[in-house]
């Protein structure tokens, strides 16, 4: 993916047109060719997904996860001085774990806590929250940002993680994400498979 | 059903649904964790499970691994744990009810931090509430307490 990058970024230095619908980016050999046409509806269905708040909401950049969403009202920071901890862990400080309150299944009472196996947030670098969809793509596809993983990886991640497949079983009062974790899980494989083009935006 | 609770072993007949703190109070008899809200945003019911801090009220009696330590298992025969006795030095207490739960927070801080910051001790207790406004006296008392617990090691 790397390589990919690489290439795309050389052509564009060049000055000659990023690969567009049927010119191959990389004419190496096992390099997929980038097809917008085909990819990016399927970015956008990934999009919707990531950009969400049962996901982005927990995906930020500072210290503290967010509530936002329909049903939440007004954006907020989390209540209770709730924070990634002073570690980097993201699973909460010292006297304060995520996992003091959010347990393995959502809490069955109005207003309760959501709860799914390791509650945590997401590393500071794997951030989509006011993020733009060009920002998130870029960062999906990076190695460094992702967790080092390939996109192959990151669809079984996405389909095979209980904390991430909590974001389509959110319990009640919240919106879940849009679609399900295999259709995300297709739309990724898909997505690869013309390329992975990202937006401009 | 099997837990161990303050360091004893006790065996209760309960839908694994429950709540602990529904469990550790009506069946159990240990009644000092509290219950304010039951969907973890007060802090009063707070126990520890092996060391670490959870609200019993949204904790399914069902999942529960590990030893559960509770307000009524924290002294050592006569011997106050040491933050309970900077409790009673710095007299934290007014009506008391969210104490059990600020006490119980504060021990899992302690226990990882031994010497903690105002931060860490903001970072650790913002889930505990107290209608009172005891927060002042609570901070005190924490710095006390890892003082009496330097102190004693
Ligand atoms: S009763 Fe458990 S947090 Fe309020
Ligand atoms: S002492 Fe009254 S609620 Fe805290």
């Amino acid at each position: 993916m790397r390589r990919f990058a690489l290439a795309l970024s050389l052509a564009a230095l060049s000055g000659l047109a990023v690969a567009q619908d049927d010119a191959p980016a990389d004419p190496v050999a096992g390099e997929t060719r980038v097809d917008r046409e085909t990819g990016l509806p399927h970015w956008r269905k990934i999009h919707e997904v990531f950009s969400h708040s049962r996901c982005a909401n927990c995906h930020v950049e500072d210290e503290r996860p967010r509530w936002s969403g329909a049903h939440y009202g007004a954006t907020r920071i989390h209540a209770f001085n709730v924070q990634r901890g002073g570690d980097g862990s993201g699973f909460g400080n010292p006297g304060q774990r995520c996992m003091t309150c959010h347990m393995e299944t959502n809490s069955p009472r109005p207003h309760g806590p959501p709860g799914a196996p390791h509650w945590h947030l997401a590393p500071a670098e794997m951030v989509w929250w006011e993020k733009s969809s060009a920002e998130i793509c870029a960062q999906i596809k990076d190695p460094e940002r992702n967790g080092g993983r390939t996109l192959a990886e990151v669809a079984d991640h996405v389909r095979e993680d209980a904390l991430v497949r909590w974001g389509w079983q959110p319990g009640a009062g919240r919106e879940p994400a849009p679609g399900s974790a295999e259709e995300t899980y297709e739309a990724i494989l898909a997505w690869q498979a013309a390329g992975a083009p990202c937006p401009d935006q | 059903m099997r837990l161990t609770v303050d360091r004893k072993q006790i065996e209760i007949n309960a839908d694994p649904d429950m709540p602990l703190l529904w469990a550790l109070r009506d069946l159990a008899g240990v009644l000092g964790p509290k219950f304010g809200c039951g969907i973890a945003a007060c802090g009063a019911c707070t126990v520890l499970i092996d060391g670490q801090p959870v609200r019993s009220c949204v904790t399914p009696v069902g999942a529960v691994e590990g030893d559960v330590v509770t307000i009524e298992g924290l002294a050592e025969g006569d011997t106050l744990h040491p933050v309970q006795q900077a409790w009673l030095e710095e007299q934290v207490a007014q009506c008391g009810y969210c104490q059990a739960g600020q006490i119980m927070s504060a021990v899992a801080l302690l226990e990882e931090i031994d010497d903690p910051t105002d931060a860490d001790i903001d970072n650790a207790m913002g889930g505990n509430l107290c209608r009172c406004g005891t927060y002042p006296k609570i901070r005190a008392a924490i710095k006390k307490a890892a003082a009496l617990k330097m102190a004693r090691a």
